[in-house]
């Protein structure tokens, strides 16, 4: 059994610094995944299907209230809680360093889901439509998932998979800043910047060797792929 | 027939013993269509279900767990009635135990196999159950097993295979007696099961080695499948989950919760087939004592779970703990009240422990405060996890509550099927203890004694 | 052939079992049949060692290889990497070869309980349902006969066994009767 390897690893830098919460991102990773529309009655119980969040918190008494922002999408982590827990192996890590989800694999224990603690894992309690003319905007190049079957963000691993093959056919490997998840693509501030980690050289791997940076819930060592980065290491969120 | 006084009292016994395998009667027909409707309306919320999608209940995130898993570990718990008190009191060869032996290991059947349907119900595409089986195919998959659930697929299927084999053990003499005394279709029935039963002395002989050792390992395969419906919860990171103490602490209440069932069973049975003369004040003062011993147990892992919570302070876990207690107080109480003080209280009094409807009312609030147990250990930990921004809450639809019924109309309904085709009371066992019982005078009195080694 | 004297209680069986005995048969060709056990010695001894148990080692052994190359060998063939761990993980591999070693000597023991037992017999056996109800029966298996037959086992079959079988049931019907049977049953085994 040989251990897979690969030249990527990739992952994410998000500045909170430059966030200003403006969801930019959230509609980005709607149009670009194929996800579902949620009306208010499915949020309201609970059940919204945005890969990605933005929370909110406000810090301080009136006037001087501040709000910070936190991005929160799948950390794919390298330690990730919710793959060993997955009965049909639906939830895997492959050798790019991602958190891989197959769809049509996945039998709905809902196990990952609840083993994640970031809590970015989204179900599919209702069968979703697109009502005409949304549903001429589905992407192609990825599933529309059925009721019952777990999802969440991949880093675009259509626009991952489709830049390889690219790259692949020129005999090169991906170049730094070639692919980009829809959410880091469309961020007005550069607050989400995708690379290789892999690659030192990279934007992405000298913004994680920030001192600004930090990761989510370090203390279960989930070892993230996802660097937070927050100004002077006085105001963390 | 002779009239001598050993073959009297033996027909006596067996007229008495086997009186529910008598012709149905209609009161019987009434009940058994009653459990059908109940189990037929479950049947329909599930439809309702697999056709409606998994909105219908009342889960969302972050609580994708809610009253299935809750039925789940209930069923499973239960299950460990038959095998603690049938196995254990066999091997400590206490006499008491004979007339509950086969309510007792039937009970564990019915419930594993309750228990088993909940995974299959929960998943949110029932139709796919079939890639968590392990089975050779053209894609070459295999299923993961290192994951939680499949030692629970694993485990459930050891267990339901070992406890239908005790149970099946346990009635042949008794199947053997059954076949003598019935005719037609009945008579095959039995015959087939009781596989040419003579009750010659070399049959006895091996069939009392093999009962000592299938008691012997059915009991290790109890408490595996309840650590590993434990570690469903406890190898996971959510708070609240991830504790050490949840295998023993879920086999604990397990016991309880199968002691109380078969308290109740036993109350249930005595007065549907008339076995006031075999289920005595007696057996339910020595069940009494055993529910005493296992709530306290109870108690303790409890306390021990909530103070090293408390003592800490770790802030994500006395959370869950706090938000729980807030949130749900009304069903802590109950559920502290039902597993620790009234057990604890009553069952030190001697003649509560005699009092069939005071055991009846503390078996039956046993099982209500440990399936609420269940509950607040799932969705209080699955409502405040981590990350404040994605916390929860949870309360059930008409489609979990409906299948939770029903599932217990089920099981009453298998239960009830049983013992109208089986003996319900252990036959030969307490015939046995009529042989060899005697009254023997000892000084000024007499004695009864029961003769044979140890 | 075997012959079944029914006796309605203890002490007429036993009384039963001395008469033959001291007739000449050993006590390896008497045995009892009865719906409630009774002790060993009361009736007949029974005293052998039982060999049922090597199936249930014998089960494990298999649940043990096969609970193995279910957990670690399916793992084997398809290596999917999941968090942080193995691909063949100590504990859950461990778990599972548990689970199937003990399913596997519980079936064990059953096969080999009903191995020992003879059971299902091949042919039919004598029998009276009389015995449910709390008769006992006093069952002796004769032997060919014709001739006195060779000791072994430290059980030497004295001069009974050079009657001939008919005249060894009239024997054994005669005295199972004056110790007290209700009737007696005879068939060819």
């Amino acid at each position: 059994m040989e251990k897979m390897t690969s030249p990527y690893r990739w992952g994410m830098v998000i500045d909170l610094d430059r966030c200003t919460g403006c969801g930019a991102c959230v509609v980005a990773c709607q149009a670009e995944n194929n996800v579902a529309l949620c009306d208010k009655k499915e949020i309201s119980e609970g059940r919204g299907m945005q890969w990605l969040r933005i929370e909110r918190f406000w810090a301080g008494e009136y006037p001087d209230v501040r709000v910070r922002f936190l991005p929160v999408l799948c950390q794919h982590c390298h330690d990730a809680p919710c793959e060993p827990v997955c009965p049909v192996y639906a939830s895997y890590h492959n050798p790019d360093g991602l958190n891989g989800q197959v769809y049509n694999r996945c039998v709905g224990t809902r196990y990952c889901g609840n083993n994640c603690p970031y809590a970015v894992r989204v179900f599919n309690f209702y069968p979703h439509t697109w009502p005409q003319p949304l549903d001429s905007q589905l992407s192609p190049d990825i599933t529309v998932r059925s009721r019952g079957v777990m999802e969440k963000c991949t880093f675009c691993v259509q626009r991952i998979r489709r830049a390889k093959e690219e790259a692949r056919g020129e005999e090169r490997v991906i170049r730094d800043g070639e692919v980009q998840p829809a959410c880091s693509q469309t961020c007005p501030s550069e607050a989400l910047v995708f690379g290789n980690l892999a690659d030192p050289r990279s934007r992405v791997s000298r913004l994680s060797r920030s001192p600004r940076r930090f990761q989510l819930l370090e203390h279960l060592g989930t070892h993230p792929s996802v660097y937070y980065l927050k100004g002077g290491g006085r105001e963390h969120v | 027939m002779s009239d001598t006084p050993v073959a009297r009292s033996a027909t006596q016994l067996n007229d008495e013993l086997l009186s529910s395998l008598r012709p149905p009667s209609r009161r019987w027909y009434l009940l058994v269509l009653f459990l059908l409707a109940v189990v037929a309306w479950g049947l329909v919320a599930f439809t309702w279900q697999v056709t409606h999608g998994m909105y219908v209940t009342g889960k969302n995130r972050p609580v994708m767990w809610g009253f299935y898993i809750t039925g789940f570990v209930f069923w499973v718990g239960l299950s460990h009635s038959g095998t603690m008190v049938s196995s254990i009191l066999r091997l400590s060869r206490a006499n008491w135990r004979r007339p509950i032996l086969r309510a007792a290991e039937a009970m564990t059947v019915f419930c594993i196999l309750v228990a088993g349907l909940f995974p299959l119900i929960h998943l949110g595409r029932n139709w796919t159950f079939f890639y968590m089986i392990p089975y050779p195919n053209q894609r070459g998959l295999w299923p993961n097993f290192r994951s939680a659930l499949l030692w629970d697929m694993t485990a459930i299927t050891a267990y339901i295979i070992g406890s239908s084999l005790f149970l099946y053990l346990g009635m042949l003499p008794d199947l053997a007696v059954a076949r003598d005394r019935s005719g037609g279709w009945r008579r095959k029935l039995y015959g087939l099961l009781a596989m040419g039963w003579r009750g010659s002395a070399h049959e006895w002989a091996v069939y009392h080695r093999a009962s000592t050792l299938m008691a012997a390992l059915i009991i290790p395969v109890a408490v595996s499948v309840h650590s590993i419906v434990a570690w469903d919860f406890a190898v996971t990171v959510v708070p609240g989950w991830h504790s050490t103490i949840f295998p023993p602490y879920f086999v604990i209440g397990a016991i309880l919760s199968g002691v109380a069932a078969v308290i109740t069973l036993m109350i249930i049975i005595r007065r549907a087939f008339n076995l006031e003369a075999y289920l005595t004040p007696l057996h339910f003062d020595n069940m009494g004592k055993l529910l005493l011993v296992i709530s306290l147990l109870w108690s303790y892992a409890y306390f021990v779970e909530v103070q090293t919570t408390w003592y800490a302070h770790e802030p994500i876990e006395w959370e869950v703990f706090s938000f729980m207690a807030d949130t749900y107080t009304p069903q802590l109480l109950l559920m502290l009240a039902g597993n620790s003080v009234v057990p604890i209280a009553f069952m030190c009094f001697r003649r509560l422990r005699r009092s069939i409807s005071v055991m009846l009312t503390v078996s039956l609030l046993v099982n209500v405060a440990m399936f609420i147990e269940r509950f607040l250990i799932i969705v209080p930990s699955l409502s405040h996890k981590n990350m404040p921004f994605a916390w929860g809450s949870y309360s059930p639809s008409w489609v979990e509550i409906s299948v939770n019924i029903a599932a217990v109309a089920g099981f009453a309904l298998l239960f009830v099927l049983f013992a109208k085709l089986f003996p319900i009371v252990a036959l030969t066992d307490v015939r046995e203890l009529e042989v060899r019982e005697a009254e023997v005078p000892l000084g000024r009195t007499r004695l009864p004694s029961i003769a044979g080694k140890e | 052939m075997e012959i079944i004297g029914i006796f309605g209680d203890l002490d007429s069986a036993a009384r039963g079992v001395e008469g033959l005995l001291r007739e000449g048969f050993t006590e390896a060709q008497i045995t009892s049949l009865s719906s409630v056990p009774y002790p060993d010695g009361v009736l007949v001894k029974a005293g052998q060692r039982s060999w049922f148990r090597w199936l249930t080692l014998a089960g494990a052994a298999a649940g043990a290889v096969a609970g193995f190359t279910l957990a670690a060998g399916t793992a084997w063939l398809y290596p999917v990497q999941t968090g942080d761990k193995p691909i063949i993980a100590l504990y859950p591999t461990g778990i599972i070869t548990f689970e199937v070693t003990m399913l596997f000597a519980i079936i064990g023991t059953m096969a080999g309980m009903f191995l020992e037992m003879r059971l299902p017999p091949r042919g039919a056996r004598p029998y009276d349902p009389a015995i449910s109800e709390g008769c006992i029966g006093i069952s002796v298996a004769l032997h060919a006969g014709g001739e006195v037959v060779v000791c072994g086992e430290g059980e030497c079959i004295g001069s009974i066994a050079s009657l001939t079988p008919e005249e060894q049931r009239e024997r054994a019907t005669e005295i199972l009767m004056k110790a007290g049977a209700l009737r007696t049953i005879t068939e060819q085994s």
